[in-house]
């Protein structure tokens, strides 16, 4: 009787293993062949491909890069995310409107905002420019220098994803239960010590999974860069999925993107564990 | 000395706080009295500074709180609700009001640890407040209440949300560690006038936003000097029965002529209400009732009655269960009955027997 109940797992089974299972698989074994343009096939030729990987500066540099940018854009994103959530918490004037306002980046296509970053960004046609001359600042070479290029991606990342991270924080404040501010009231909290003491540890457990999901996410980075800078200048804005996508797709060297896409899921998948799990000991206190 | 001083606070037309002038003195616990609604959490919250009045002035010892926010001013409060921090420890939140005053940890650790032992918490310090039964979680926002040592202390209803046996232990208990705060000034508010009288040094009566009497509890349940008075301080409900007074004799509307009765002989012919309280009607005697309801509660029994389409409620210090719509006898002692003039205000009179 029990093994009826295999035949309703099965449809579940077989989605898992057509788009997941098998796919995995078949990357691991390709990462071992030299598949490409010229020699298409599933020849054997060892652990060629990841030797070579271990000497391939630029992926490595990639993942730097890409480290850099997903913690610093998500760190940036937290922060004005709670800030903006903090501001249409409580009841202040047009504060659905506010919050409505806040979401528009979100619903917007990543690809159609890059496009209009690029256009903002460019350098002697965008808008930007001219503005930071007017100010006094001075016209600024966003997409055609290293260190702008890579403020630019930042730049674009943190507002198109910042209200992502507010509507979590803002559900998340939202579901909190009044007494234990009220009792801090009592106690002769003001505002700051109401906040680091109750507000933000009480926050603790949505705060991990907000930053968990966009850390997944940011982690990914790949249309942002293609649209805004297609990796440069040079390589200094190229991010993992970028340069396995260079690999993969324009060169077709399948076997070694194969190499490459495994090792990146690995350094995320070890990198992602060890950050939760301390994320989770600093900021959730509450365990029990 | 705490004051208040034409304290006044609506919310659209309906009055919270009705011009309420009031004052509380150190060393002693006042209890504020009156049913749900009738302004007492309102008067607390602004004290603490939760609510902003619309007019009036609140002083200790002469300087005006009124521009303090709630963090400025010296208050702890103890409300209905098990009030802590869930996040935090029962030390940790004993601890957060003197972490919160830049006392250094290990002392304030020291100062709740002794508190939490003196609430009988001594032994679950490191556990959250959501591991803890209602009354013990209450005795943590108590221990937290007390720990700041602040010159006037709130507590609104603390034990409302607690079982009968709990609430009586807990009260005592609070009593005793209220007493060893000579300086405070402690606010009870109450719904039970069982508990203001047993608890209280002082008592006010609040009635629709209004302080409607003040003074010593045993004073103010002897002589309530409103027929709403009188309502709010007895427990059970007071009856309340209108009077005609002529030539010393007493007709009680509905009830029955009392020829010639001591209490009437020093009354002027008129109106009366006649306040009646229910251990003044006993069972047995002229006056037939149709019991409507019957509510047993420990050793006593309160009896609800109908007699000729007057209300009345009877108390019986011993367990009775009357059956309903039956019908039993009634007589009526007026040696303790109080006697209100037309505008519902108290006559006062010598003790009177007959």
């Amino acid at each position: 009787m029990y093994r009826q109940k295999y035949i309703f797992l099965l449809p579940g089974l077989l989605v898992l293993v057509a788009i997941i299972l098998f796919p995995l698989l078949f990357t691991i074994r390709v990462s071992f062949s030299s598949w490409d343009v010229y020699n298409p096939g599933l020849n054997w030729i060892g652990g060629e491909n990841y030797a070579r990987l271990w000497e391939d500066a630029r992926y490595w540099e990639a993942l730097t890069r890409l480290s850099v940018l997903t913690v610093g854009t998500v760190l940036l994103q937290y922060t004005l995310g709670f800030a903006l959530a903090l501001l249409v918490w409580r009841d202040i004037i047009a504060r659905r409107f506010f919050r409505v306002l806040f979401l528009v980046p979100m619903m917007t296509t990543p690809v159609v905002m890059s496009v209009i970053w690029r256009t903002i960004f460019h350098e002697s046609l965008g808008p930007l420019n001219p503005i930071l001359d007017a100010i006094g600042i001075g016209a600024q070479p966003w997409l055609s220098q290293a260190g702008h290029a890579f403020a630019a991606v930042m730049i674009v990342e943190v507002w198109q994803w910042t209200p992502f991270m507010f509507l979590l924080l803002l559900a998340g404040l939202l579901s909190l239960p009044n007494e234990p501010f009220l009792a801090a009231r009592i106690d002769g909290a003001g505002p700051i010590r109401t906040f680091l003491s109750v507000t933000f540890p009480m926050m603790g457990a949505i705060s991990v999974g907000a930053i968990l999901i966009r850390l997944i996410e940011a982690s990914k980075l790949m249309e942002t860069v293609y649209v805004l800078t297609s990796g440069g200048p040079g390589t200094s804005t190229e991010t993992t999925s970028y340069y396995i996508y260079i690999r993969g797709m324009r060169d077709f060297q399948i076997g070694y993107s194969a190499s490459l896409s495994l090792t990146y899921l690995i350094v995320m998948s070890v990198a992602l564990t060890l950050i939760a799990k301390a994320l989770i000991r600093l900021m959730v206190k509450d365990r029990t | 000395m705490l004051e208040l001083s034409n304290l006044t606070l609506a919310e659209g037309r309906v009055a919270h706080l009705d011009d309420v002038t009031v004052s509380f003195r150190k060393g002693r616990l006042t209890t504020l009295l009156g049913r749900t609604g009738a302004g007492k959490t309102t008067l607390m919250r602004a004290i603490a500074g939760l609510a902003e009045p619309d007019r009036g002035r609140i002083a200790l010892d002469g300087k005006d709180w009124s521009r303090l926010a709630p963090w400025q001013r010296p208050v702890a409060m103890v409300t209905q609700q098990f009030i802590n921090y869930p996040h935090l420890s029962v030390l940790d939140n004993v601890a957060f009001p003197l972490v919160r005053r830049k006392v250094p940890q290990d002392k304030a650790h020291e100062a709740a640890r002794d508190m939490l032992g003196r609430v009988g918490l001594g032994t679950m310090i490191d556990r959250r407040p959501s591991q803890l039964s209602g009354g013990q979680q209450q005795r943590v926002a108590i221990a937290r209440a007390l720990v700041k040592k602040a010159p006037v202390v709130l507590l609104d209803e603390p034990f409302v949300n607690l079982d009968y046996k709990l609430r009586e232990g807990l009260r005592e208990e609070l009593v005793d560690l209220l007493k060893a705060e000579r300086e405070t000034i402690v606010i009870y508010a109450s719904t039970d006038p069982r508990e203001a009288l047993q608890m209280g040094d002082d008592v006010i009566l609040m009635a629709e936003g209004r302080a409607i009497q003040s003074g010593e509890p045993q004073n103010v349940y002897a002589r309530p000097g409103t027929t709403r008075a009188a309502e709010v301080v007895s427990d059970p409900p007071i009856n309340l029965i209108g009077m005609e007074v002529s030539g010393g004799q007493l007709r009680l509307d509905r009830l029955a002529d009392l020829p010639a009765h001591a209490l009437g002989r020093d009354l002027p012919a008129g109106r009366y209400t006649l306040g009646l309280r229910a251990h003044s009607i006993r069972q047995g005697g002229d006056l037939s009732a149709r019991v409507s309801l019957t509510e047993v509660s420990g050793s006593e029994t309160v009896t609800h009655l109908q007699a000729a389409g007057q209300a009345l409620v009877m108390l019986e210090r011993t367990v009775t269960n009357h059956a309903l719509g039956t019908t039993i006898t009634l007589s009526l002692d007026l040696g303790e009955a109080l006697v209100f003039g037309a505008q519902g205000r108290l006559i006062e009179k010598e003790p009177v027997h007959g």
